[in-house]
């Protein structure tokens, strides 16, 4: 029965609506928060950097389309003999943007060869220039403590949106703009497709970073959230690793932003705020418990699906409260984070001991160590000290034998 | 008029800014956990000075003594229920600090909806207000100048009285210094805590009651503030009370005063990037000097070449111990 609801969503040319269309909205949301929340339970779950700028690295993604898709495509569309209205001054690109995203779309319904080539494309723009971001962001505060690298990624997330604001080529100022439809050329609803799109990617980043995290790479990550002082003296560039996963992490960010933007067909700096892109994937992060996928992909199940629900009841709960739902939204935000780091910190699904292939690491853990202090009395009762770790180090077995 | 009413402006927001840099100082320096919350007990200021004057009719200076008690009461129901809890439970640095942005969430949520009750029961501006009208005049200047600046500095000399002078404030240091030492010498740190969230949630309430008094305030003009103060403490070394005096005056005239300056040379529209001085200001300090100027004094001292440069300035008199 599913696979034939599944097959009549697919194959249907009609718009999807109703219950179906709070599923797939719910499938979309659940697939971007999840790219964001393993991206950030990758970078504080299991290398310790409170990454509070994942707004930042969301942003990138959606300019990506906007200030390079948008225009490469309107170039391209405008040299394969399409005629489109001027878009090159500030004014053209905004009042005429979607006039020519019309005239784009009638075309590109045509062309599906060119429209999944735009979306591999952007893909992989937003992932570089996610990952300069990072670069960027790590600059300031790295080498710091923890609390300033919060401070600073929250004052950037501040900083991209007033960019996106006042320079009208990157997204339209706060008239937006529009995007292409590269799905034109699906004959059923375009926002199936992009569901299903990002839940692919969303399973694909969930693979790579399992594999990062069972590797020695991972191992090392985990090493440096507890001690770092302590992989410091073994030689290990502690800096060097924590840039390398914000950047790494930054550009998996960056796509979930990118797809927003194919998903609305619409790019606006409002879009992607603060609260919506820092503090909710912190929540889930935090409730499904930080350092396993597994929490959180139950945790953005969980808060994805009580922000839609809440978001399409909303008349019906505003005639309960007097005030609009996005400040009790605020509220709940803020006592589910308390209560959660208050009655369950570790979350829902605390984290598990790690899988190092060969090694029974439960058997290491559990096994009693039983220790004989019979046999070295000498050696306990020596002073404290240096003096005393050299003659305990010195091996006077026969003294401990006597 | 002596002063040119940008400067009297720029005064009035560094003055205010002097009075949130060093709450949320002696914030850090006694719980250890930078207060994301600081800039939103501001809000909370904001709107007593509004319920003050538009809706009870009162001058808002009146509200002032009431905004401090409730910014301070509200700041000792935060302690006793999250950040005391939390510590007591042995949270770390990043924990304490994410339940602290929790809390300016959660503030910031109340605020807006307090606002939009004003605007649905009263029919007023509650959302985007100023409260020029309210205010009176001394000579030239408004009375707000005066007041604002008259309020900070008797703050910090009541605060520096208050930290060598009496026996609270003693102990008050010692618990920034060594938290475990001073419950060793009989100091009762619960209290120290307490009363210390007191004072800062009060001067920050305290410091937002003035500002729309001057400036334009929305419910979320509180939470803006952060990153100002934030700079301001982190300029005078993010550990140093009269540091953040230094720094909050700073960042502040040099925000307003830039942006003038920026948008009389290059055009109005520099006015939109305004919120990006004190964050140029952050990521400067952090490159350059993390400890801000207390890292750089201590980094002059240390140094031949830096003690003869203070000398001839005149700000060192005697050798330091090495």
């Amino acid at each position: 029965m599913i696979q034939e609801i599944a097959l009549g969503l697919l194959t249907s040319s009609v718009a999807v609506e109703g219950t179906s269309r709070l599923i797939v909205d719910i499938a979309m949301y659940f697939g971007l928060f999840v790219i964001v929340a393993m991206a950030l339970n990758f970078q504080y779950g299991n290398a310790g950097i409170p990454n509070m700028g994942c707004a930042v690295q969301v942003i990138i993604g959606g300019f990506t389309v906007s200030a390079i898709t948008t225009r490469l495509i309107l170039t391209l569309v405008g040299n394969a003999g399409v005629e489109i209205l001027p878009w090159t001054s500030d004014y053209d690109w905004v009042y005429n943007s979607p006039k020519n995203v019309n005239i784009v779309n009638s075309w590109l319904s045509g062309e599906p060869l060119f429209g999944v080539s735009m979306l591999l494309f952007t893909l992989a723009v937003s992932l570089i220039l996610g990952a300069i971001i990072g670069w960027i962001i790590a600059l300031p505060a790295i080498r710091l403590r923890a609390t300033y690298l919060m401070i600073v990624l929250i004052t950037m997330a501040d900083a991209s949106q007033i960019f996106g604001r006042n320079v009208v080529w990157i997204s339209g100022g706060t008239l937006g703009i529009f995007i292409p439809d590269i799905f034109k050329w699906y004959p059923g609803d375009r926002t199936l497709v992009m569901a299903i799109i990002t839940l692919l990617i969303g399973l694909i980043s969930f693979f790579i970073f399992r594999t990062m995290l069972n590797s020695p790479y991972g191992r090392l990550m985990r090493a440096i959230r507890e001690n770092e002082v302590t992989v410091g003296s073994v030689g290990k560039n502690v800096v060097g690793i924590r840039r390398n996963i914000l950047m790494f992490a930054s550009g998996i960010t960056a796509i979930s932003g990118a797809l927003l933007g194919f998903y609305f067909s619409y790019v606006v700096e409002a879009n992607y705020q603060r609260a919506l892109w820092t503090y909710w994937p912190w929540l889930m992060l935090i409730l499904g418990g930080p350092g396993n996928n597994a929490g959180t992909f139950l945790g953005c199940a969980l808060v994805v699906a009580m922000r839609r629900v809440i978001l399409v009841n909303k008349w019906f709960l505003q005639e309960i409260f007097f005030f609009p739902v996005a400040y009790f939204e605020q509220i709940l935000l803020g006592v589910l984070l308390i209560s959660v780091i208050m009655f369950r910190p570790n979350g829902l699904i605390p984290e598990k001991l790690l899988y190092i292939p060969g090694v029974n690491y439960r058997r290491l853990v559990d096994e009693e160590v039983v220790v004989d202090w019979r046999g070295a009395p000498k050696a306990r009762g020596a002073s404290s000290g240096i003096s005393g770790i050299f003659r305990m180090l010195g091996g006077k077995k026969e003294e401990a034998g006597e | 008029m002596l002063i040119p009413a940008i400067w009297i402006a720029a005064l009035t927001y560094a003055s205010e800014l002097t009075l949130l840099s060093m709450g949320f100082t002696l914030t850090y320096l006694t719980a250890k956990v930078p207060n994301f919350a600081h800039g939103t007990y501001a809000g909370i200021g904001i709107y007593v000075s509004y319920t003050f004057s538009k809706i009870l009719g009162f001058s808002p200076y009146l509200g002032f003594p009431f905004s401090f008690l409730i910014g301070g009461l509200m700041s000792i129901i935060i302690y006793f229920l999250v950040i005391g809890v939390l510590q007591r439970l042995g949270g770390g640095a990043i924990v304490l600090t994410i339940s602290t942005l929790a809390i300016q969430i959660f503030l910031a949520g109340a605020t807006n909806i307090y606002a939009f009750w004003l605007r649905a029961k009263y029919s007023t501006y509650a959302m985007l207000f100023m409260l020029k009208d309210f205010d009176f005049k001394i000579g030239d200047f408004p009375g707000i100048f005066i007041v604002s600046v008259g309020l900070t500095v008797s703050c910090v000399i009541l605060l520096h009285y208050m930290l060598t002078r009496t026996k609270i404030g003693i102990a008050m240091r010692a618990t920034a210094e060594d938290p475990e030492l001073a419950s060793v010498l009989g100091i009762n740190i619960n209290q120290v805590q307490v009363f210390s969230w007191f004072l800062t949630g009060g001067m920050a309430s305290l410091a937002g009651s003035m500002i729309p008094i001057w400036f334009m305030s929305t419910p979320t003009t509180g939470a803006a503030m952060i990153t100002p103060i934030m700079a301001g403490s982190l300029l005078g070394g993010f550990e140093n009370v009269y540091g953040a005096v230094i720094g909050g005056v700073v960042v502040g005239v040099s925000e307003i005063m830039l942006t003038y300056w920026g948008s009389v040379i290059l055009g109005a529209w520099v006015g939109e990037y305004r919120p990006l001085i004190p964050m140029i200001f952050l990521v400067i300090i952090l490159l350059i000097e993390p400890r801000g100027l207390q890292g750089a004094w201590e980094r002059m001292t240390a140094s031949d070449t830096g003690q003869s440069i203070l000398k001839s300035l005149g700000l060192l008199k005697e050798e330091p111990v090495t």
